[in-house]
């Protein structure tokens, strides 16, 4: 019977010993030019008019091409034409108006897709015309689509008269509902000021000058679409939806999506960028004009310089739901690029720079600022927080403001990697001021302690019950982690003598107080679409208040100064009126303390030697189309990190037979 | 026979019927539909969007009498919520999540394979284990080695799952190296590579209770009349253990296992969602995190639907091995 | 409000004090607990240590002035808050058992050498988080079955004592009930009912009260055809007598079993409760959950999980024993085999 167990955990650990890897993907993709990322946030949908987070503009922004684009090493960002042949310049009209002109490049083919040989059989593709643009113009004015941005493009000319006549029609007649979205569009009459001059002319016209519209044709909102695409992916007999299918032009192809699991961008073949007469567009070619810096940090590859891109075959996105077994697998390779966790921040960190350890390693760190912010705010329809409460509501916002120190909250939750906020605006934009400084957002406990006195709450005491005044903070998340949180936050104001309760409820019962204006502080943040103040000042504007209008400022601030300034700034060309105008509206949100701005997130990345052309754009979306990778590099050192540690398998198998041998010590023990 | 099959299945059919409506007070009596689609579609969405989501997911009914149209047709009285929930779970037919829309069958489908991955070699080694170390006890019971065992039994299941987990991913994934960390692959080459740890952890958390329960079962046959006459009759030990014990033990322990199978369906909700496995206990966990409602009920009514079902096997295989039970 | 929760804690106190008594003058209780004191005095007196720590954290009242936290002094504060003054005790951040700095950086500490269990992220002491656990472990364990089992015995014998359409009410519910998974149906109540200590014990009550009541209704079966029952029936004692008298004494092992098995269960769910988010603020569930990434932090810390997965476990293991040994020492089936 020994012999018997001894010679099974030989064969065992036999096995065990050679088939012990931690290697997650398959033998057959080794040497292979495929770039191995990750994603936590499952997409909902990839039909860019609605895609607006994060997560789906990875996929959407490399799959589906836009007229302009983000220059990939320039900073402060720069557009430059991508399907378009220019960015164009402003025309002004007569009454007011503006028009923007595009000439669309030729060549350019949607990817090969069966939906086009849904009518025509046998054909599998065709060339984009200005009619695609124009089409997903119309989907984005759909009030079915519900696009997030709609209301960006309100100076379009004729948007809403469209969406208007679209939904008077459906309500009208059932039947119309039924058609194919491109035959509503055409009975509809489509949008006046999206004008397809030929098939290779698209014009914009806008009701009043806007210098920020340029901005959203570097977005995939304003993709060319293929009416085919989107009559055929309709989710019926098993066709997927269109949200879940792409049919773009981009340099990838979306070759598998399983969303819940992986996906995978492959080079598309028929990309505009692979045919010779578009050599020379700027959006085809890697930029000449490379940042020394950029090249001195291993970041950019120079010999890259005017070599025709993609470079890569695929890019693997595997899901990972925990960060800290996606941050393990980076560092034992399996992933090309990842950001840092906080638990191991210190190790990989060390005074603003990369470890020696890690260095040693060949990776890289790139740092930047996201055009974010992070904030508390304050319900100010609350009758003991809010506007009604006048000069004593204002004084106890300001005590609150004063007390939060998020210099500490950084280096406790996200070792430093932030920039404290002094103002809604983060760096980078019009407007912000490296210099300034916010009277209320530098810790001062005594000053905070005056106010309070002043606003009638001497030392957290309500006159009206004689006990400590008691506030909710609101959170609609119970994760652990973020109540670690909301208790730092809770307890500088305790400091103070306010008995201010953490109510961490599920979101459901969040909602529902919000719904019924029954909250008092939460917390919040926001990530900008484009570089623009404007982009983060409208949270605060009062007709996107939660209570007038389900809108996006939920702390209801409503300020007549401030909303006058906001409509004379919001579509301002960048001068010093504008400026002034920030400038008085930042005054405004310092004093009123609608929100208690807690920090700018800062990026920090890590990659791998072997990841090549990797620079990181906080704004703009990933662009694989620039990035290498040299896998021989990478399954070197793969295998030189990843040796498993085998010593305590045989301990094991030695563990089991110390166990075997007394139990057959007993056994003879007993028969004889 | 027949009479008890059909008292026995009608029984359950009774059943899944109360389940229904258990799930229906739960889910839309309590709940309030505003909130699950105000999550879907998200907060800035405008009011048409939002009343449009509600109609598409079948939230906008009223919940037991349709009276509006009673005048009009007299039909429409169920077109009520209480009748949709039973007509759509009766028939199978699950809707779309509340979170991203994409229809749950499909979901259930994909998901399926990966909980069975898991829970299938858990399921097999967990049994073969704990039976096998429940008869090596049985066998030396009332020693030394028998009550180490069951005091280190009691040690096992004195530990909560979550720190087993955690504590495989950090010794065996990270300061081992033997297995990834966490992932899944739907490619045969590498699959078994991230099913180890999973399947270690299971056993290992599982291990406890088992043993106990396979021990107590095989003392008990140890004690009948025919053991004795097998030892009488010069029977070596290893052969009384495994030909007349283990045999006859049989259909306790494969009670306890049939109990145990519809389960497998369900998967693991810890460990396919630390594990990184793409299975149905994972997506029930999303579906929490998510809001998803209808993911949810669907998998607990799924769940109760298994279950009752390998009750009425277990019962129906208990009533032809043994007649009496029929007649009660 | 204070008066209420002190009166509630008081009233369960006199209560297991009543029925330590009445077992007391009963022979065969007092020599199984004589029996159960040879068997298993650890775990007893560990129990004991937890019951104490949680009763004296149950006892609140408001009064005395904090300096450190101004409002502390206007809300109610348990005997363990007294004696350990976490708004006195904190520190900036983590530090390491005993330590005398900070575990980040070299900052001295404000108390160095007073954590016995070092400091969690916030700079709270780890001990006294682990003391706090205590009392809602006991909270989710104990208060749960104490309103799970009796009624769940209220259900379960009079199905199986009146039989007939009682019976088959009850049974249907069971069979309802426990059709669905149990884990599945105490989440999906949870999700219902919202997050907060009553909801997570009222979801784990009606969840964790079926179990329990087919075991007594199995149990009430069988005793209702014992023949000092049937005797006692046909001299014309009245039902609520018979059960009082004769089925419920005889089913009090079981009550005290499952009792201690349901404990453990309850407490080891709440855990997997923490970290779908929705389980207790202040469990150790909690705890792990927060401190469960702390494990990668280079260098390691380990004490946050480690005090309160040992908290954990041992209650947890101690319940398991002592419900191990009353299996041997009072269930009539297993008693008739030792003697």
């Amino acid at each position: 019977m020994l012999i018997r167990i001894s010679r099974i955990a030989a064969l065992f650990l036999a096995l065990a010993w050679a088939g012990c890897t931690n290697d997650p993907y398959p033998d057959a993709d080794k040497g292979r030019k495929v770039l191995y990322t990750s994603f936590s946030e499952v997409p909902k949908t990839l039909d860019p008019a609605v895609s607006y987070t994060t997560s789906e503009h990875v996929i959407t922004g490399n799959v589906y091409d836009t007229l302009l684009e983000y220059h990939y090493l320039e900073r402060p960002y720069k557009l430059i034409a991508g399907l378009a042949e220019a960015v164009p310049e402003p025309e002004a009209l007569p009454d007011g108006g503006q028009r923007y002109r595009f000439r669309i490049r030729p060549g350019v083919r949607f990817h090969d897709d069966i939906c086009f040989g849904a009518r025509s059989p046998g054909q599998r593709s065709r060339e984009v015309t200005a009619q695609d643009f124009a089409f997903q113009f119309a989907r984005l004015a759909d009030p079915a689509i519900n696009s997030p941005v709609a209301s960006s493009f309100v100076q379009v000319k004729g948007f809403q008269a469209f969406a208007k006549r679209l939904a008077d029609l459906r309500k009208a007649d059932p039947a119309f509902v039924k058609q194919a979205a491109h035959v509503q569009y055409a009975k509809a009459g489509g949008i006046e000021g999206v004008v397809a001059a030929s098939d290779r002319d698209l014009e914009i016209v806008l009701t009043e000058a806007n210098a920020q519209i340029l901005y959203w044709f570097a977005m995939p909102f304003t993709t060319p679409i293929a009416w085919e695409a989107v009559a055929y992916y309709d989710g019926r007999e098993g066709r997927p939806n269109f949200a879940d299918h792409v049919v773009g032009t981009g340099p990838f192809r979306l070759a598998v999506y399983d969303k819940q699991l992986r996906y995978v961008l492959a080079k598309n073949p028929t990309w505009y960028g692979l045919r010779d007469e578009a050599a020379s567009a700027p959006g085809v070619a890697f930029p000449s004009n490379i940042d020394p810096a950029d090249v001195a940090a291993k970041r950019i590859d120079p010999a890259y310089a005017g070599r025709r891109m993609p470079f890569l075959d695929r890019v693997n996105f595997a899901r990972e739901r925990e960060n800290i077994p996606r941050f393990n697998k980076f560092l034992q390779g399996y992933y090309d690029d990842g950001g840092i966790i906080k638990e191991s921040f210190d190790a990989i960190v060390q005074g603003d720079r990369l470890s020696p350890d890690m260095a040693k390693r060949g990776m890289r760190l790139d740092r930047e600022v996201e055009p974010s912010i992070f904030y508390i705010g304050f319900n100010m329809n609350d009758p003991v927080l809010g506007s009604k409460g006048g000069e004593r509501s204002r004084k106890l916002r300001q005590a609150m403001s004063l007390v939060v120190d998020t210099e500490t909250f950084l280096q406790l939750f996200l070792n430093g990697r932030g920039v404290p906020a002094q103002s809604p605006l983060p760096p980078g934009l019009f407007g912000y001021d490296a210099n300034y400084r916010n009277p209320f957002r530098q810790p001062d406990q005594a000053k905070a302690k005056r106010l309070l006195a002043e606003a009638g709450y001497a030392n957290g005491i309500d006159p009206a019950t004689q006990a400590p005044l008691k506030l909710t903070f609101d959170m609609g998340n119970t994760s652990a982690q973020s109540l670690l949180e909301s208790e730092f936050l809770v307890g500088a104001w305790r400091g103070l003598g306010l008995n201010v309760e953490i109510a961490a409820t599920t979101y459901n019962q969040f909602q529902d107080k919000v719904r019924r204006g029954a909250y008092q502080i939460f917390r919040w943040g926001w990530n900008a679409d484009f570089p623009d103040p404007e982009n983060f000042l409208f949270l605060l504007e009062c007709s996107n208040a939660q209570a007038n209008s389900n809108g996006p400022n939920t702390a209801n601030f409503c300020n007549d100064g401030f909303d006058q300034r906001y409509r004379a700034m919001k579509d301002m060309p960048n001068n010093e009126t504008r400026l002034r105008l920030v400038k008085e509206m930042l005054a405004i949100t310092e004093a009123e303390r609608p929100w208690i701005e807690l920090f700018h997130v800062e990026d920090f990345t890590l990659s791998h030697a072997w990841l090549i052309n990797s620079k990181p754009m906080g704004l703009s979306y990933p662009a694989f189309k620039y990035k290498d990778v040299d896998p021989g590099m990478r399954e070197r050192l793969i295998a030189q990190w990843n040796e498993p540690v085998r010593w305590p398998l045989a301990l094991l198998v030695i563990g089991v037979i110390a166990l075997a041998v007394p139990a057959v010590r007993t056994y003879y023990r007993e028969r004889t | 026979m027949a009479a008890y099959l059909v008292r026995r299945i009608s029984y359950g059919a009774v059943t899944v019927l109360g389940v229904l409506f258990l799930l229906f007070v739960l889910f839309f009596a309590v709940t309030n539909p505003d909130d699950i689609a105000r999550k879907a579609v998200g907060e800035r969405a405008r009011p048409e969007v939002y009343v449009q989501w509600k109609k598409n997911h079948g939230y906008d009914k009223p919940l037991f009498l349709n009276r509006e149209y009673a005048a009009s047709n007299a039909k429409r009285y169920t077109d009520t919520l209480l009748f949709e929930h039973y007509r759509s779970m009766l028939t199978f037919d699950f809707g779309r999540s509340d979170a991203d829309d994409t229809p749950i069958a499909d979901r259930l489908l994909k998901g399926a394979g990966p909980s069975l991955s898991l829970t299938v070699p858990l399921f097999i080694l967990d049994v073969v284990v704990a039976v096998a170390v429940g008869l090596f006890v049985a066998f030396f019971r009332e020693t030394l080695i028998d009550r180490t065992v069951l005091v280190l039994c009691i040690f096992t299941m004195s530990v909560a799952t979550l720190l087993y987990i955690i504590a495989g991913q950090y010794l065996i994934g990270m300061l081992l190296k033997w297995f990834p960390i966490s992932g899944y692959s739907g490619d045969s080459s590498v699959i078994w590579r991230f099913l180890a740890l999973p399947v270690i952890v299971g056993v290992i958390s599982g291990f406890g209770s088992d043993v106990r329960l396979y021990r107590t079962i095989f003392i008990e046959e140890m004690g009948r009349d025919y053991v004795r006459t097998a030892r009488a009759k010069g029977a070596g030990d290893a052969r009384v253990m495994v030909a007349h014990v283990l045999r006859n033990a049989l259909i306790p322990i494969i009670t306890n296992v049939v109990i145990a199978i519809p389960f497998l369906f369900t998967g693991s909700l810890l460990l396919e969602s630390f594990f990184g496995i793409p299975g149905l206990g994972a997506m029930t966990v999303e579906a929490i995190q998510g809001n998803d409602f209808a993911t949810l009920r669907t998998m607990v009514y799924l769940g109760a639907l298994l279950f009752i079902l390998g009750q009425i096997l277990t019962d129906v295989s208990y009533a032809i091995a043994d007649p009496r039970v029929r007649l009660s | 409000m204070i008066l209420v929760q002190n009166l509630l804690v008081l009233t369960i106190v006199a209560g297991i004090a009543w029925v330590a008594y009445a077992a007391s003058r009963d022979r065969y209780w007092r020599e199984s607990a004589r029996e159960m004191w040879r068997r298993r005095p650890v775990a007893l007196v560990v129990v004991a240590i937890y019951l104490v720590i949680g009763l004296l954290d149950s006892v609140a009242w408001v009064g005395g002035t904090v300096a450190e936290d101004p409002t502390a002094a206007y809300l109610p504060r348990s005997v363990i808050d007294r004696i350990f003054k976490p708004e006195a005790l904190k520190e900036a951040s983590y530090s390491a058992p005993l330590a005398d700095k900070a575990f980040y950086g070299s900052d001295a500490l404000k108390h160095p050498g007073k954590h016995w269990l070092g400091t969690d992220i916030l700079g709270r002491d780890v001990l006294y988080r682990t003391f706090k656990g205590v009392r809602v472990a006991l909270l989710v364990g104990g208060l749960t079955s104490l309103v799970a089992i009796p009624l769940a015995l209220l259900f379960g014998v009079s199905a199986g004592y009146f039989g007939k359409r009682v019976d088959d009410a009850v049974f249907f519910t069971m069979t309802v009930l426990s059709s669905v998974p149990s884990l599945l149906l105490l989440i999906a109540l949870i999700m219902v009912l919202g997050k907060g200590a009553v909801q997570v014990c009222i979801a784990l009550g009606v969840t964790g009260w079926v179990h329990f009541c087919r075991i007594s209704r199995g149990e009430a079966l069988k005793l209702r055809e014992m023949d000092y029952v049937a005797s006692a029936r046909v001299l014309g004692v009245s039902d609520g007598k018979i059960i009082v008298r004769h089925i419920l004494p005889n089913m009090a092992h079981l009550v005290i079993i499952t009792f201690a098995l349901s404990f453990t269960g309850m407490v080891l769910t709440e855990t997997t409760l923490s970290y779908l988010g929705i389980g207790l603020d202040g469990s150790w569930g909690q705890m792990i959950d927060q401190a469960r990434n702390e494990l990668s932090r280079t260098p390691i810390i380990w004490w946050n999980i480690a005090a309160a997965a040992t908290a954990l476990f041992a209650l947890v293991l101690a319940v398991n024993l002592i419900a191990d040994g009353l299996r041997d020492v009072i269930d009539p089936r297993t008693r008739r085999e030792r003697t």
